[in-house]
């Protein structure tokens, strides 16, 4: 036991110790950083990997400070769950740590980056394992200010992304808090694992909506997800592709999780406002991210719909389609994370992001092709892939509720779901396939194996949790959940891959067929006759879903989120703003009416006085 | 140790003229002895930590004589004082080089901390407004120190605010004596121990929140600190926001309402008031500012609001018989923060100076990507910036904590006080909003041509900001059991026991 202990606080408090290491090394010594942080990940990676496969329960309890009914201790309470979830942040960590070592090698703030990088990781690992409401929030907050500085190793343009994301998770964080104090104030307990909370009366009402808040500020659900787009402008795809992609997804919906399952039992009105917050999420980002851009952008925009199905999934209270919003949880890190990867091999190749100036990367970038290939079709909830399994659980969750008024999120997720698949055609054919633009035709192979072993695994897990999905169910998410709700579809992965095998045999019979009996002719694009060669001849799928923009009742609600009419961060700076110029009218300087404010103040203090 | 009390006036003050007076001659002299006296005086305040006394000045004993009192209290604000007062004299070695006669700023440099430290050390109620005046007046003419009209302007702003305040001060002072025949501090709180209240004492202690108000900067008392602040030498600036306003408000407010008057609940809610209105306006006004040093002068207020609610709380909930341990708590984190704030904010405006000193504005907009620049301020202001919004494990969170804890371990018992909970976190985020604005617009982005050749502090400066920043980083340390048995608790025992200081004082400890 007094073993077990070790490794895991080693498992928490390693990267805190090297990434202060890291502070302390001169700059000039090239690869000491990404070395240690990639040997740090793998050891957080190995501890935590021994508690999945010990199927260990282990609590640690260690007391700092008390103040009257206020303990501060250090609590840990960890179970299978926690580790395999330290499981994926960690093998993040490491790939991410792997990644870096090309991607970031020619930017000026590497140092910076690593040392964040393991603060990240250790954080995310404190808050997965913490008992205690003040060491989670602690944590909690580390892993946000870990994002912020993450971002600005982006470069010059990257302050605003970074400024906007750490404004709307400060303000989720202090929303978190003041949850946290709620709940000690109803339950008198300051642990997790002790507080349950019946929601009755306004109090454990609102004290729920702030942490959820808190929770989906950090998942980038709406209407808290502006600062997703705006982070991935300009920060790197590494960032993108371990903080809000993966670490902050399973950090902000493992929490909503535990409130909804483990704190408070849920009334059927915020179990309503969950689902609606959900089913708007899914479509309203797979919306944005149709008439995307850029590559991180509307990537972005479908983390943030991704997470409308978990907060949907965990939003019904039916344990079916809550398991499925964990493991889509887990899925679209997966498949998140490749893509934003895959993103920044395509920026590091060709140096850019706009869709418009990409295309016909297939050939030249084979790996990377394949990786997102997979990755898109699993976001799309293509069978045999795992994004698939999750929102199919999902479905049948809501399903199996009968009740009327739920079909209306389960036609939402569907159609987010159709969408989602529209908007992955429009990037492949604009980035992979098509012809090759004048950026593109510069690019002669694929990014080095660093790179590509990080894309290919987290494809291959895609892969992998797609066909035997089974076991991460039955090994940890219905432990978790506490009970084995049965599948009440039908979906065999194996007749499933046979048919789909068959299908494509089929196709290319019919392909071949057409080839053998009449040869095909290839021209090249011409009008009126004359070919029409360069690149005017070249279609971007950027223009696919145009129309979408200007359709009718569309076109001034995409208008309005242009203006930041539909953003909070937008609509609470103007309001600051506002009572701040108000204020500032009256400080106008005139000494006069300044003494008269001392005098009425002292005035006002008598009157208190006096009239008590 | 008990016999070098005095030593904490005597030195700053005969420091104060011996610079004057040598340094007409050799121009390094008013350098080294002024960072000989601080350095001096911090050694001092060192020695002080778990120590108390009463030193009666002259043999005379007390109620008839003048006498020095040290206990956990003062000690605490000894340390402050000293510590940001030796850091700020190493600043201004080179930052003054801007400015012609640094004697004389030197001398009044020294002439403020000597009131201060008298402020903080003396049992005797007109000799605190004495060391409170030499504070004050030190402090009119360091803020006019530039001599452009700007700095000229503010001064005259805070010469007259702040005399209206000394005038509340020296008039409740007058009302007191007249009630009990006494001005020794442990005098006047036996008198008034077991006694009903006099009308004249409670009209004496509006007079006196009025007056340690305007000293404190508490909204609507606050009006001349955004400007004199800002306009004042950066080291000035520090010493001001850091360390003025709490010796001279809200040590003296403390000091006054506690153990010489006596709390009452609703004593303690007014206090609270005066915090809340100052957290929220402060930080509101704060947000919408584009000039780096009056944006942090508007923080001050926002911060000292914070300290004033925990000392309220803790007031309200000690004088209404509550819980003691809830009230230490409240107690607990509004002087922790004074001394959180002491380190942060000191070192906000060092790094203003810093970047003002090199790029020659304060400007947010004219400003940018400096940070490749000038990487230790860099650094430095992103470690107090995350420490005054609250971000874990600096200092500022550990404080904020505690109060947002003692907030709601009081609505334990009233309930009502939740809304104070919510109240400080609203401000810790706005706080936070504020600050990454100005990290934004100082240091990230792109660098301005005019800024190409810009180079790193200076040493001295270079030394301050970064033993500062280390202190933000440790002082959450403070919390440790055995640094705070040795300084937080004493300070918070120091308050706790009230009126029953008029005794203890009497009995010589």
């Amino acid at each position: 036991m007094q073993t077990d202990v070790l490794l895991l606080l080693l498992g928490v408090f390693m990267p805190f110790g090297i990434a202060v290491v890291l502070f302390f090394i001169p700059r000039r010594l090239k690869g000491v950083p990404e070395v240690l942080s990639l040997i740090t990940a793998l050891a957080c990676f190995l501890s935590a990997l021994r508690f999945v496969l010990l199927n260990h329960a282990l609590t640690y309890s260690f007391p700092l400070l008390s103040l009257g009914e206020f303990i501060f201790s250090f609590d840990l309470a960890t179970g299978p769950f926690h580790f395999f979830l330290i499981l994926f942040t960690s093998g993040f960590g490491f790939f991410i740590a792997m990644y870096s070592f090309r991607y970031m090698a020619s930017k000026s703030r590497r140092k910076e980056y690593y040392i964040f990088l393991l603060l990240a990781l250790g954080g995310a690992g404190g808050v997965l394992v913490a008992d205690h409401l003040i060491v989670f929030l602690l944590f909690w907050e580390i892993v946000s200010i870990s994002l912020y500085f993450l971002i600005t190793t982006g470069g010059e343009g990257s302050r605003e992304g970074a400024t906007k994301t750490m404004a709307i998770l400060g303000a989720g964080d202090g929303c978190l808090l003041l949850g946290l104090g709620i709940l000690w104030y109803l339950t008198r307990q300051l642990s997790w694992t002790a507080a349950t909370v019946a929601v009755n009366g306004w109090l454990p009402a609102v004290c729920f909506i702030l942490l959820a808040i808190g929770a989906v500020a950090k998942a980038g659900g709406m209407p808290f997800h502006s600062w997703l787009p705006k982070a991935s402008d300009k920060a790197p795809a590494s960032v993108m592709a371990l903080l809000p992609a993966s670490i902050d997804k399973l950090l902000g919906i493992y929490l909503l999780f535990v409130l909804c399952t483990k704190v408070f039992v849920l009334p059927f009105g915020l179990q309503a406002t969950l689902m609606i917050v959900g089913g708007v999420t899914i479509v309203a980002a797979v919306m944005m991210a149709l008439v995307q851009h850029t590559l991180p952008r509307l990537l972005s925009y479908h983390a943030i719909s991704q997470v409308g199905y978990m907060v949907l999934g965990l939003g019904t209270g039916i344990p079916l389609a809550m398991a499925g919003a964990l493991f889509h949880m887990l899925n679209n890190a997966l498949y998140k994370n490749c893509l934003f990867l895959c993103s920044g091999a395509v920026e590091s190749k060709t140096g850019t992001t706009e869709l418009k100036d990409l295309g016909g990367l297939a050939k030249v970038m084979p790996v990377t092709f394949i990786s997102f290939l997979i990755a898109a079709l699993s976001i799309s909830g293509v069978p045999l892939f795992n994004g698939f399994v999750s929102k199919w659980m999902i479905y049948q969750g809501i399903i199996s509720g009968r009740n009327a008024v739920l079909f209306i999120f389960l036609i939402a997720a569907m159609f987010g779901s159709g969408l989602t698949l529209a908007s992955f055609i429009k990037v492949l054919y604009s980035v992979f396939l098509g012809r090759t633009s004048p950026v593109t035709k510069k690019v002669s192979k694929d990014v080095g194996i660093t790179m590509q072993i990080p894309m290919l695994v987290t494809a291959l897990l895609c892969v992998l949790f797609g066909v035997w999905f089974s076991l991460p169910l039955n090994a940890f998410i219905f432990p978790a959940l506490g009970s084995a709700p049965d599948m009440v579809g039908s979906f065999s992965p194996l007749l499933a891959a046979l048919l789909m095998a068959g299908g494509f045999l089929f196709g290319i019979l019919i392909y071949l067929a057409g080839r053998i009996r009449r040869k095909a002719r290839t021209v090249e694009t011409f009008t009126g006759g004359e070919t029409a060669g360069g690149e005017s001849a070249r279609v971007s799928g950027t223009v696919f879903y145009n129309t979408v923009e200007t359709m009718r009742p569309l076109g001034a609600v995409y208008g309005a989120q242009r203006k930041g009419a539909l953003d909070p961060y937008t609509w609470f700076g103007r309001l600051g703003l506002a009572f701040s110029g108000l204020l500032k009218r009256i400080h106008d300087g005139r000494l006069p009416f300044y003494l008269l404010w001392s005098l009425l103040g002292l005035g006002v203090l008598l009157a208190l006085f006096i009239l008590r | 140790m008990i016999q070098l009390l005095p030593l904490f006036v005597a030195i700053p003050l005969g420091a104060a003229f011996l610079t004057a007076l040598a340094a007409f001659k050799a121009r390094r002299l008013a350098d080294v002895g002024s960072a000989l006296a601080t350095g001096a005086l911090l050694v001092l305040a060192v020695i002080t930590i778990g120590r108390q006394g009463v030193y009666p000045v002259g043999g005379f004993l007390a109620p008839l004589g003048i006498t020095l009192v040290l206990d956990g209290f003062s000690v605490l604000l000894l340390l402050i004082v000293n510590g940001i007062g030796f850091l700020a004299t190493l600043y201004s070695i080179s930052y003054m080089e801007r400015y012609t006669s640094k004697y004389k700023y030197f001398t009044l440099f020294l002439l403020m901390i000597g009131g201060m430290n008298g402020v903080v050390i003396t049992g005797d109620v007109f000799n605190l407004f004495v060391f409170l005046e030499i504070a004050s007046i030190a402090s009119y003419a360091l803020v006019a120190f530039g001599g452009e009209h700007e700095e000229l302007e503010a001064s005259f702003k805070y010469l007259v605010l702040g005399s209206v305040g000394s005038g509340f001060i020296l008039l409740a002072i007058a009302l007191v004596y007249g009630a009990t025949g006494q001005l020794n501090m442990a005098g006047i709180a036996m008198a008034l121990a077991g006694t009903d209240k006099h009308l004249l004492i409670a009209f004496a202690s509006v007079l006196f929140l009025a007056g340690f108000s305007v000293k404190a900067a508490l909204v609507p008392f606050h009006p001349w600190l955004p400007d004199a602040h800002p306009s004042a030498p950066a080291p000035i600036s520090a010493m001001l926001s850091g360390v003025l306003i709490k010796a001279l408000g809200v040590y003296a407010l403390a000091r006054i309402i506690f153990n010489v008057l006596g709390a009452t609940p609703l004593f303690g809610m007014i206090v609270m008031g005066l915090g809340v209105l100052s957290m929220t306006v402060g930080v509101i006004l704060a947000v919408g500012q584009w000039d780096f040093k009056r944006l942090l002068a508007y923080h001050s207020i926002s911060q000292m609001g914070y300290v004033v609610l925990g000392i309220g709380l803790g007031m309200f909930i000690l004088a209404s018989g509550g819980d003691s341990v809830v009230a230490g708590t409240a107690l607990l984190g509004g002087i922790l923060h004074l001394a959180n704030h002491a380190a942060f904010k000191s070192l906000l405006f060092f790094c203003a100076g810093s970047v003002e000193f090199r790029t020659g504005t304060r400007m947010l907009k004219e400003l940018g990507g400096i940070q490749e620049k000038m990487p230790v301020t860099r650094l430095t202001c992103t470690v107090a910036s995350l420490s005054i919004a609250g971000i874990p494990p600096l200092n500022g969170f550990w404080s904020k904590l505690i109060i947002v804890i003692a907030t709601i371990q009081a609505a334990f018992t009233y309930p009502g006080l939740l809304v104070l909970t919510a109240v400080t976190v609203l401000v810790s985020f706005v706080t936070l909003v504020s600050f990454l604005k100005v990290l934004r617009y100082v240091f990230l982005g792109a660098l301005p041509d005019a800024f190409r050749k810009i180079k790193e502090s200076p040493f001295f400066m270079g030394v301050t900001i970064v033993s500062l920043a280390l202190l933000c980083a440790g002082m959450g340390l403070l919390l440790v059991p055995a640094a705070r048995g040795a300084i937080l608790d004493p300070a918070i025992e120091a308050l706790k026991q009230g009126l029953g200081y008029g005794s203890r004082v009497l009995a010589g400890m």
